[in-house]
């Protein structure tokens, strides 16, 4: 009829056709979401290539890493492994979810509380009847804090490949000139000894006895607060933040140590001039921080930095009130895993086996990089070779009242959520430390049962 | 009476004080705005001038205060050449940008020419949609899209999930090509059309040839964009080195050298090198182009 | 009478056929953006909505939650508020100053008359920066400890600020950082500064009009148009600002990656947030692809209403124009 206005069928058409293309393509993504799952069904004594995605990246620990697996290609001829290195935690999660070709099949990581979501979301597979099968018993095999550190909820989706432990550097030179002939044992003492190595000049230091603030390299919520033993969960699951007096304690000590100090602007203008924590200028190499709260592979750095350095070594401080646990530190570690998505799991697991619990392998590893070596055969094996000082680690490693941060469904968040309080409290910025201890165990709470 | 006609007309003084006023205020003027435009000068060049002094540093000098370098460490290039993936970086930028402007610049002509040149219904809306996505962060749609690039296709580690889309034209091209189009007579199309040539004989026969600026604007941005695309790369190249552009791998290069900032502002330089070159020979292309944007649109 | 309808109903013979035919022909030359347009960007759309309203970290199936990821995002996401702050802090103080600078150094260039072409290309240049290097360089240049900015200041005795390490500072930094890049905008404006008639200025000089009232009744109101689209795509822009922050505060921070810590978005104390990077926090760090969908929509949401604002004003789109 005319006047009315007829739809020109280009449109309509159009209009059909999109909606028909976004339809069924939405219905095919939503359909293949899931995961594939592939099972340990290949042949391990066939001719097979790898890939081991780890996250070391200084030029020594690539070259040990090496050296580890030629000792495995040796050992087994017919699995080449393809090593890819400096891969982080974001890029290691991206290539497990995505799978295909190029994804790894082993990974290792340096991110111990990734373990509960590795596990959790089974991105990692169960290593539990792989041990099994072999006759291996994991609880024998690992120090006991390891083997805490690499499950999850009955999970064994890790092992642990080489472990950290953390303890007090100084600078003996520098305690000399200060008068103090032994390191400190109590966060009082610390606090005392801290304050005679500091030597101000004008708006900055010329030495600073020690960098509290949570920007400083390894100085973080997670590794002091373990001189605390603090209690991160409580039986049902939720933060015992606000409730386990430990982290109080910690926050308040760190807090006093930087008001006494000098402050924390001055602290932090003071902080952006040191070099970082990988280069040559690491402020304790160079003697501008006379304490250090460090892990183990800072001895074989500093001493291959700047040879002249008088370095001492001991666990870090204790509370007044638990003089008795002197000699605790925070543990963790690098862990590795077998891929999910993994087309070759046995022969995965050929490589992995060999890495974390081939004495001779774990402990020639642990002599190249100087981590703590994470099996008990290997803790004790005569091969070891170490600096004596070294040995304050190994201690620390076996102590029965040394901790570790535990595994959570969402991984690292809830340490990065109180590190975040810490940040803010070191500041100012927050005033009220127990109204925000509460908040911020809400916060961690409400983000796991996101997670969920 | 010769004397007074012999003497030379004075030029310089000005004559009556109206006019001594006006030179006066004239030369004030002159020297403000040349002197604005030299403070302007020094803001917008002095940070090139710093980073290159700087990558010329020795290690420990970097980490100084100073601000010219004792010795000129040239090697510092060489060292930047040398690390491993840097030249890798280089072709990957190169192919991505290069590959993609071509595929662009293909697939949004024929876009704008219909655009610009066909009446149809749903002419506007569709206009209207070319413009809502040219306005779309690329964050809104990332997740289905990575996931669809990853799982579907496992192409994650690649390029390919940037460049392929634009082969399916670009909405800004597309957008600024029609605006230009539609500065073409019409006259011209119905000329070619009386010729006997179709529409699309009559695009590439007589259209393309009159729009080559509007299209050399275009190549540009996109080359541009591509160049310095950041997030992309993040996503979908992250997890393969060799997949690394020159923006992603500038930022590990930071990471692996933490506060060798001379090393790192000589691979800044290198980064940002090329783009400018570039421009410096396709300048008249881009201030028109960038002019298109805002003038006409 | 009922010819003459029965001749309207009867098509002139070859007008159908005609028409398809020109249906066709802009069905093929619009074809690589239908596609294009259906495939990357109603469908992920879509999916992205679908997607919101699921749990799903990328291994198990995806399992239907309702709203929970948006109580999530909305109530308990410590990162989304402060990067709505903040972009309302970038919206407010990096757009207008962006705007007032880029008219500013476009009048300057018009009122050069010596070497004009070598200031223009000065001016110009810092644009052209990729944005990784310029952000790096940046973050060097106003490095507190060791950077050449903050030597100057002190010799001439400025207080030093802390730049990209200080809450207050960062924002301000990353507008400098802004403001160095004006290129583009100093074209535009120079542009629609030229393009003013002269005779305008002329008779308002001739009615004994100051400078600054030439400038406010003659330029303003000619290049307002220019204005108002500098201010609404520098907002849709400002939705979209992500590598500037997201590097400043990573090269700031200093924070190596890999060493077993989680990275800290928005550093310093989150004041370098912006939603995009909620979205990879969420997408690519956490995993959380709902919720990372749910700021993913909130961003669709701002854009748009900028984007409608924009059309609804013109500004010169020339829709209909021929």
């Amino acid at each position: 009829m005319p006047g009315t206005s007829r739809k020109t069928p280009i449109t309509s058409r159009k209009a059909a056709v999109a909606l028909a293309a976004s339809a069924s393509l939405a219905l095919l993504t939503t359909a293949c979401t899931g995961q594939s799952s592939s099972g340990a069904s290949d042949d391990a004594s066939k001719d097979v290539t790898i890939n081991f995605w780890h996250a070391w990246s200084a030029a020594s620990e690539l070259s040990a890493v090496k050296s580890l697996v030629a000792g495995f290609e040796k050992a087994h001829p017919n699995v080449h492994v393809n090593v890819v290195g400096n891969m982080t935690d974001d890029k290691i999660n991206q290539a497990l979810r995505t799978g295909g070709g190029k994804s790894p099949d082993v990974i290792s990581s340096f991110t111990t509380n990734n373990v509960g979501k590795f596990c959790s979301s089974g991105a990692l597979v169960d290593l539990n009847p792989f041990f099994k099968k072999d006759g291996i018993d994991p609880e024998t095999t690992f120090p006991k804090a390891m083997n805490e550190y690499t499950q999850f909820d009955g999970n064994r989706c890790t092992a642990p490949l080489l472990g950290d432990a953390y303890g007090l550097y100084y600078n003996k030179t520098e305690f000399k000139k200060a008068g103090i002939t032994s390191p400190p044992k109590t966060w009082s003492e610390f606090e005392a000894d801290a304050k005679k190595l500091t030597i101000s000049k004008g708006d900055s230091y010329s030495q600073l006895g020690f960098m509290p603030n949570y920007h400083g390299w390894e100085s973080t919520t997670e590794h002091l607060f373990a001189q605390f033993s603090p209690t991160y969960f409580d039986k049902s699951g939720k933060s015992a933040l606000a409730t386990d007096p430990a982290f109080k304690a910690g926050f308040t000590l760190q807090k006093k140590l930087v008001d006494e100090l000098g402050g924390f602007k001055k602290l932090e203008s003071y902080r952006s001039t040191l070099g970082d924590e990988w280069g040559d200028k690491h402020p304790f190499h160079t003697g501008q921080v006379a304490m250090q709260l460090d892990g183990e592979w800072r001895l074989g750095m500093a001493t291959a930095a700047n040879p002249k350095l008088d370095i001492g070594v001991a666990p870090l401080p204790v509370p007044d009130d638990q003089v008795a646990q002197y000699g605790k530190g925070y543990i963790t570690g690098t862990i590795t895993g077998i891929a999910a998505n993994s087309k070759k799991q046995n022969a995965a697991w050929e490589f992995v086996k060999y890495i974390t619990t081939d004495t001779d392998a774990v402990v020639g590893f642990s002599n190249a990089i100087h981590n703590v070596p994470s099996t008990l055969a290997a803790l004790k094996s005569p091969k070891l070779k170490y600096d004596p000082r070294f040995k304050t680690f190994l201690d620390i490693a076996s102590n029965q009242y040394s901790t570790t941060s535990p595994a959570s469904i969402n991984g690292g968040v809830y340490l990065t959520t109180i590190q975040n309080l810490g940040y803010d409290y070191e500041s100012g910025k927050v005033k009220d430390l127990d109204s925000a201890l509460k908040s911020t165990a809400k916060q961690i709470d409400t983000d796991i049962a996101q997670a969920k | 009476m010769a004397q007074v006609l012999d003497k030379p007309v004075e030029l310089r003084a000005p004559v009556t004080p109206a006019e001594r006023t006006a030179r006066r205020k004239a030369l004030m003027e002159w020297i403000a705005v040349h002197s604005l435009g030299v403070a302007a000068a020094l803001f917008f060049t002095l940070p090139f001038v710093f980073v290159f002094l700087t990558s010329l540093m020795s290690d420990s000098q970097a980490l100084s205060r100073d601000l010219i370098p004792h010795t000129w460490e040239w090697g510092n290039y060489r060292k930047v050449f040398d690390t491993p993936g840097f030249l890798t970086w280089w072709k990957n930028t190169l192919i991505y940008a290069g590959l993609g402007t071509v595929l662009t610049v293909v697939s949004s002509i024929p876009v704008a020419y219909a655009l610009a040149k066909f009446r149809f219904r749903g002419r506007n809306l569709s206009l209207m949609l070319v413009i809502s996505m040219m306005m779309l962060p690329p964050q809104v749609v990332i997740i289905p899209m990575y996931l669809f690039w990853a799982k579907q296709l496992d192409l994650s580690g690649t390029l390919w999930p940037l460049i392929i889309p634009m082969a399916f034209g670009d909405a800004f091209s597309i957008f600024l090509l029609r605006q230009f189009l539609m500065t073409i007579p019409n006259e011209y199309l119905d000329a070619a059309k009386v010729d006997g040539c179709g529409e699309f004989k009559t695009l590439v026969r007589v259209v393309l040839p009159m729009a080559k600026p509007g299209i050399a604007a275009v190549a540009l941005f996109q080359f541009f964009y591509a160049w310095n695309d950041y997030f992309g790369p993040q996503i979908y190249a992250s997890e393969n080195p060799g997949a690394w552009t020159l923006s992603y791998g500038l930022e590990s290069f930071k990471g692996a050298h933490h506060t060798d900032w001379n090393l790192t502002m000589a691979a800044t330089v290198l980064v940002m090198a090329p783009v400018i070159l570039v421009f410096f020979f396709a300048q008249k292309a881009f201030v028109e182009g960038v002019t298109l944007t805002g003038v006409k649109g | 009478m009922s010819t003459v309808t029965l001749a309207k109903k009867r098509r002139p013979p070859g007008l159908a056929a005609k028409q398809r035919k020109q249906a066709l022909r802009t069905l093929a030359f619009m074809s690589p953006w239908l596609i294009g347009f259906a495939v990357f960007f109603a469908y992920p759309l879509i999916s992205t909505v679908y997607f919101s309203f699921m749990h799903y970290d990328g291994f198990k199936p995806p399992t239907w939650v309702g709203t929970k990821n948006w109580t999530y995002v909305f109530k308990n996401y410590p990162y989304f508020w402060p990067a709505m702050r903040n972009t309302l802090w970038l919206v407010v103080v990096m757009v207008s100053l962006r705007v007032v600078f880029g008219l500013g150094v476009g009048l300057l260039i018009t009122k050069i008359k010596t070497a004009t072409g070598v200031f223009r290309t000065l001016f110009y240049l810092p644009y052209l920066a990729p944005p990784v290097a310029a952000t790096m360089a940046f973050a060097f240049l106003l490095n507190p400890g060791t950077g050449p900015v903050n030597s100057l200041l002190e010799k001439v005795g400025i207080p030093a600020p802390g730049w990209f390490n200080d809450p207050t500072w960062s924002k301000p930094a990353l507008t400098l950082l802004a403001l160095w890049g004006i290129g583009d905008l100093m074209v535009i404006f120079m542009a629609a500064l030229l393009d003013v008639p002269q005779e305008q200025y002329e008779a308002a000089e001739l009615d004994g009009a100051s400078a600054w009232q030439r400038f406010r009744y003659v330029t303003l109101p000619n290049i307002s148009p220019i204005v108002m689209f500098a201010v609404v795509t520098g907002v849709i822009q400002t939705m979209q600002y992500y590598t500037q922050p997201l590097i400043a505060g990573k090269v700031a921070s200093g924070v190596i990656q890999g060493a077993g810590t989680q990275f800290e978005p928005g550093y310093p104390e989150k004041s370098t947030l912006t939603l995009p990077q909620l979205v990879y926090n969420l997408g690519f760090q956490r995993f959380d692809y709902g919720s990372a969908c749910v700021v993913a929509l909130v961003l669709f949401a701002l854009s748009m209403v900028f984007t409608a604002f924009l059309m609804r004003r013109r500004g010169g789109l020339n829709l209909a124009g021929d």
